[in-house]
């Protein structure tokens, strides 16, 4: 049984060669400069990462792939967190059904859905950024509604019980403690929605009409129309970092909020 | 009183109307798929005439039958591996286990984009062509991490003693990894090959940037088409009801097992 | 007997913590050991050695003659009943009970035969085809049990197997045990931290503490004759108490000269004795050897337990002054407050240690308004100085309601009784008849009012205060001047009875020659 730890190594290998050295590629590329995509003749500079600070245009999609990427994570919080407050309150084999329900269209392919809703809001009459939201919200509200239903169905329902015995209204009872408790499935939710959503291009091209050119999209670019590989690669990195610094600081600030 | 079934039923119209906002896409591309005419939003008619254009289109179908081709095998390879490597993780030490597990966290974490262009600078920079083996590949190593994630915690609620037991009674490691561990953490393997499974088949941008020239999978596919084209809708209800049969198939057999076994207890 | 199984200096250790520390131990054939000890003591380790689950880091396991210590687990010829059965949970009771034949390659017939002989060995017929995990703890312990007899073991190894049943269920199975042993005749190697149990089933005792065994024999031989003071308060009730040998067959404690039938020790040295609950005999105070106080009285069914003090403890008497305070009014904000005049140890004033907050809960300083509702005190001001006298502190509220009220510094009073280490403080105060009559636990609530403490006067820890005595009903209070006696328990005896006594009797206390048991300090202990 002791010699099971040896069934691991072929998968060390695997996240060496398709793991780490992926992530290594975009960081060699994004800190040196070719003039053929080859890796044989680079010389190491950081004119990737100046290019994209000091060019004001860049900064501009970043801006907008963060704000748009903000606007969906609230409007899942708003929309994802009455809906999950309302199916823990109903008896355990209506949550499971319910849920199941809510889960069901993640199977189907996002593109289709996303192409789908093309077609649904074609004639509405709607700006593109409203478009675009409603398919970033479409597509990230079942993660926020699950993990927070999961934080609030795990919390134990005696608590409020107590809570009501200590003389809490109803009101009263969510403020002090329910929502405390599902502080942790608020911020895994949100970490699951923020996250992707500032690197999604997919549904800003398919509904925005060539409105939208956010962050994925000038990578896209870069990789497959313009062959500029170091420079797209330097983007990824700093939308890479931006993501994990992100992730950190919220585990950060959770993990404070739960001791204090 | 009066005031908790207002609520309830305040609560409930929300759920509902939460339920009608999941749907709608896929309540709009079965009827559409129906649709005699080239609208978007008017139903004019029935035909089968999209279903018909599919049969025809020969890329189309190739997309069809790679996606799937794809996913079977990288659902497979990722299963295995991630099976094995999760059985041994769990009994290597903690050290090199954070460590695997930390790495095998990186492709969840790191958004798709960055993943995929990551394995596009890795084929491409070892002078390997991007093509069918590139892409299953690169499915494998997105879906392996998450197979992994679905066993290991049913591997840390097993009781140790379990394995030991069966030691004691005279089994090989071997023979109680596969007598004892591995028929216990089953729902676990499986449920894992269901999420690689979806993973593949719903994956879009790592596909985009490691199939290579001429190969197209149905989200590349429909994502490349310049102008909004109604077989999709087709495509997309075919789609629907194989999910659905797949997801019912898996969902009773263990259900159906499980009333015969208890028939047999009684 | 033939000797099985020989450890010989058995050391183990995890992440640089020692669990065992050299054991050496020989078990023999058909014998009923059981290791017992307290949680983390190494007597689980010891067993999981011996399966071959764990690597010792020095020492070698002997069985049957042949060193075992490269041998995996499952080529030993032991087999194990595990804490929590470890049953197969995907198996029904026959395929479980069946596995270790199965792996063996038995033929079908032999397995079916062989399996329902121990079906029928530990009560289980008729259970084949159900599913394990929806058997009562009961039965998964039996087919834990069956399991493993089945495959002819030469020792089978017990880990707290009863830990998990109800009190009913474990004597049921304590004998159910003792009786499949004594049917099967091979070695049971049984570990518990219950002394009960081992007591009840063994026919040796291994007593394990910290990595190292303390004391090897019958459950007579441990019970009657613990070495030391950790096997007999480990086993059994137990009256420990520090003495002295005076000479062979003479030992002193608690201040007298007892004839006891202990000798080798050596002259004048300190040892600890050991009295048993039901040894110690209640007599008429007048022809005692030793008389004390009913503390407590506790009913166990058959015979009382007995906490006789016969020594006081170390006390410090307070004065309580009972007054009645007036709430003071200030019409203009329609507020109230309220405070006590204090005492306070002109030691706690050093480093001004006492905040704010410290005055007004010590002075139970309040205010409130026409609806009742606690309003803060914000503004407090006091000319306090870290010097006996008496000085004046004035609380007040925002809207400037105020009280002042009197403190006393005083120099702190000690009462420190060198004998037995212990020093008591205690402080005067000041109480309404209210706060005495809404008092929910008033021992608790009076030690809190006088601050009082004890501490051991070598190393400063707490001791704590078991006595306040008062002569006042709680429910009846008048102003006036109380005394409160605070004290630490004295040299109390657990003496066990059949006749009915009540808390607060005198009685006399006898101990024979016989009832003294004389151990040597463990080493490291003064």
């Amino acid at each position: 049984m002791k010699s099971f730890f040896r069934m691991t190594y072929p998968y060390c290998l695997w996240i060496g060669i398709f793991i780490v050295a992926p992530m290594i590629m975009i960081l060699l590329y994004a800190l040196t400069k070719t003039t053929d995509n080859s890796v044989l003749t680079f010389q190491f500079t950081l004119e990737n990462f100046a290019r994209f600070f000091n060019e004001p245009s860049f900064l501009r999609v970043l801006l907008t792939s963060l704000r748009i990427a903000l606007v969906t994570t609230v409007l899942c919080l708003l929309v994802g967190y009455p809906a999950a407050l309302f199916i823990a309150g109903r008896p355990e084999r209506t949550q499971t059904f319910l849920i199941l329900l809510l889960t069901l269209p993640m199977w189907i392919n996002m593109l289709l859905k996303t192409y789908a809703w093309r077609g649904i809001l074609e004639d509405m009459g709607f700006a593109s950024e409203v478009k675009v939201l409603i398919g970033m919200v479409y597509d990230f509200l079942p993660y926020m509604i699950i993990q927070i239903h999961t934080a609030i169905s795990k919390m134990n329902r005696d608590l409020l019980t107590a809570s009501y015995d200590l003389g809490a209204n109803r009101w009263q009872t969510f403020l002090k403690v329910t929502l405390p408790l599902s502080v942790p499935g608020i911020i895994s939710g949100i970490t699951l929605v923020f996250l992707p959503a500032v690197s999604s291009f997919v549904i800003p091209t398919m509904l925005g009409g060539g409105d939208y050119y956010l962050i994925g999209n000038l990578i896209e670019n870069c990789f497959v129309h313009t062959g500029q590989w170091n420079f797209g690669s330097a983007i990824s990195l700093i939308m890479a970092l931006i993501i994990i610094t992100s992730m950190r600081l919220t585990k950060k600030l959770d993990r404070e909020a739960q001791e204090a | 009183m009066e005031k908790k079934r207002f609520s309830r039923f305040l609560s409930g119209g929300y759920l509902a109307l939460v339920l009608v906002f999941v749907y709608l896409p896929i309540i709009y591309m079965v009827i559409f798929s129906f649709n005699d005419s080239k609208s978007m939003l008017n139903f004019t008619g029935f035909s089968l005439r999209w279903y018909e254009s599919i049969s025809k289109d020969r890329f189309m179908l190739e997309s069809i039958s790679n996606t799937f081709i794809v996913a079977i095998i990288s659902t497979a390879v990722s299963t295995v591996l991630g099976t094995v490597t999760a059985i041994g993780l769990s009994k290597s030490r903690r050290l090199i286990r954070e460590v695997v597990l930390e790495i095998n966290n990186l492709p969840i974490m790191n958004p798709d984009i960055v993943t995929a262009i990551g394995l596009m600078l890795l084929f491409t920079s070892i002078k390997i062509t991007t093509g069918m083996p590139t892409l299953i590949l690169a499915h494998v190593s997105f879906c392996t991490p998450f197979v992994i994630l679905s066993i290991m915690p049913k591997l840390r609620q097993l009781d140790d003693n379990v394995a030991e037991a069966a030691m004691d009674l005279g089994a090989t490691p071997f023979q109680a990894l596969v007598k004892i561990i591995l028929p216990q953490i089953y729902p676990a393997i499986l449920s894992g090959a269901l999420i690689a499974f979806s993973m593949s088949l719903d994956d879009f941008v790592v596909s985009y940037f490691t199939k290579g020239e001429g190969l197209n999978t149905i989200s590349t596919y429909v994502y490349t088409m310049k102008r909004y084209n109604y077989t999709v809708n087709a495509l997309s209800t075919i789609i629907v009801v194989v999910v659905a049969v797949v997801l019912i198939l898996v969902n009773l057999i263990p259900r159906l097992m499980e009333k015969k076994a208890n028939k047999e207890e009684e | 007997m033939r000797k099985l199984i020989e450890f010989r200096n058995i050391v183990k250790s995890f992440d640089g913590q020692v669990i065992l520390k050299g054991v050496n131990l020989n078990i023999y054939e058909n014998e009923f050991v059981t290791l017992l000890g307290p949680s983390g003591c190494g007597k689980t380790t010891l067993l999981r050695i011996l399966g071959g689950f764990l690597e010792q880091d020095e020492g070698t396991v002997i069985f049957d003659g042949k060193c075992i210590d490269k041998v995996p687990p499952y080529k030993r010829e032991i087999n194990t009943v595990f804490q929590k059965y470890a049953l197969f949970p995907h198996m029904n009771v026959y395929d479980n009970i069946a596995f270790g034949l199965r792996i063996k390659k038995t033929g079908e017939d032999i397995i079916a035969q062989k399996v329902n002989r121990m079906l029928s060995l530990v009560n289980l017929e008729g259970f084949e085809k159900r599913n394990v995990t929806k058997l009562s703890g009961g039965q998964q312990q039996r087919v834990a049990i069956a399991r493993a007899l089945v495959n002819e073991p030469n020792v089978l190894l017990l880990d707290e197997p009863l830990g998990a049943l109800d009190l009913k269920l474990r004597k049921e199975m304590q004998r159910e045990l003792k009786r499949i042993q004594q049917e099967v005749g091979i070695t049971f190697i049984y570990v518990t931290h219950d002394q009960e149990e081992a007591l009840t089933m063994s026919d040796k005792i291994v007593v394990m503490n910290a990595g190292e065994i303390e004391q090897i024999g019958t459950p007579l031989e441990i019970y009657n004759e613990p070495e030391n003071a950790y096997v007999a308060r480990f086993i059994g009730e137990s009256n420990i108490v520090d003495g002295v040998m005076r000479e062979d067959y003479r030992v002193r404690f608690d201040e007298r000269e007892f004839e006891c039938r202990d000798f080798g020790f050596r002259q004048n040295e300190p040892v600890d004795v050991l009295i048993r609950p039901e040894d110690i005999a209640i007599v008429d105070p007048a022809n005692a050897v030793m008389r004390g106080e009913v503390k407590s009285v506790v009913f166990k069914g058959v015979h009382y337990e007995l906490m006789v003090e016969t020594r006081t403890g170390t006390s410090k008497t307070v004065r309580m002054h009972v007054v009645t305070q007036h709430d003071l009014y200030n019409e203009e904000n329609q507020e109230k407050i309220s405070a006590n005049d204090f005492y306070v140890d002109s030691e706690d004033l050093i480093n001004n240690e006492m905040t704010d907050q410290d005055f007004v809960s010590i002075a139970n300083a309040q205010a409130w308004d026409i609806d009742d509702r606690d309003i803060s005190l914000t503004r407090i001001s006091h000319n306090i100085e870290n010097k006996p006298g008496i000085y004046s502190i004035t609380f007040g509220t925002d809207k400037r309601t105020e009280i002042t009220v009197k403190v006393y510094v005083v120099h702190p009073e000690y009462v420190e009784d060198a004998r037995h280490n212990i020093g008591i403080s205690a402080l005067d105060f000041f109480i309404t008849p209210d706060e005495i009559m809404e008092s929910m636990a008033i021992s608790t609530d009076l030690k809190t009012w006088a601050s009082a403490e004890a501490w051991n006067l070598q190393d400063d820890s707490p001791v704590e205060i078991t006595d306040v005595k008062f002569d006042f009903d709680p429910a009846e209070i008048q102003e006036g001047v109380y005394d409160i006696t605070f004290s630490t328990r004295g040299r109390v005896y657990k003496v066990e009875t059949t006749s009915a006594h009540e808390e607060g009797d005198r009685v006399g206390l006898n101990i024979g020659p016989d009832d003294i048991h004389v151990m040597h300090k463990a080493v490291g202990e003064s």
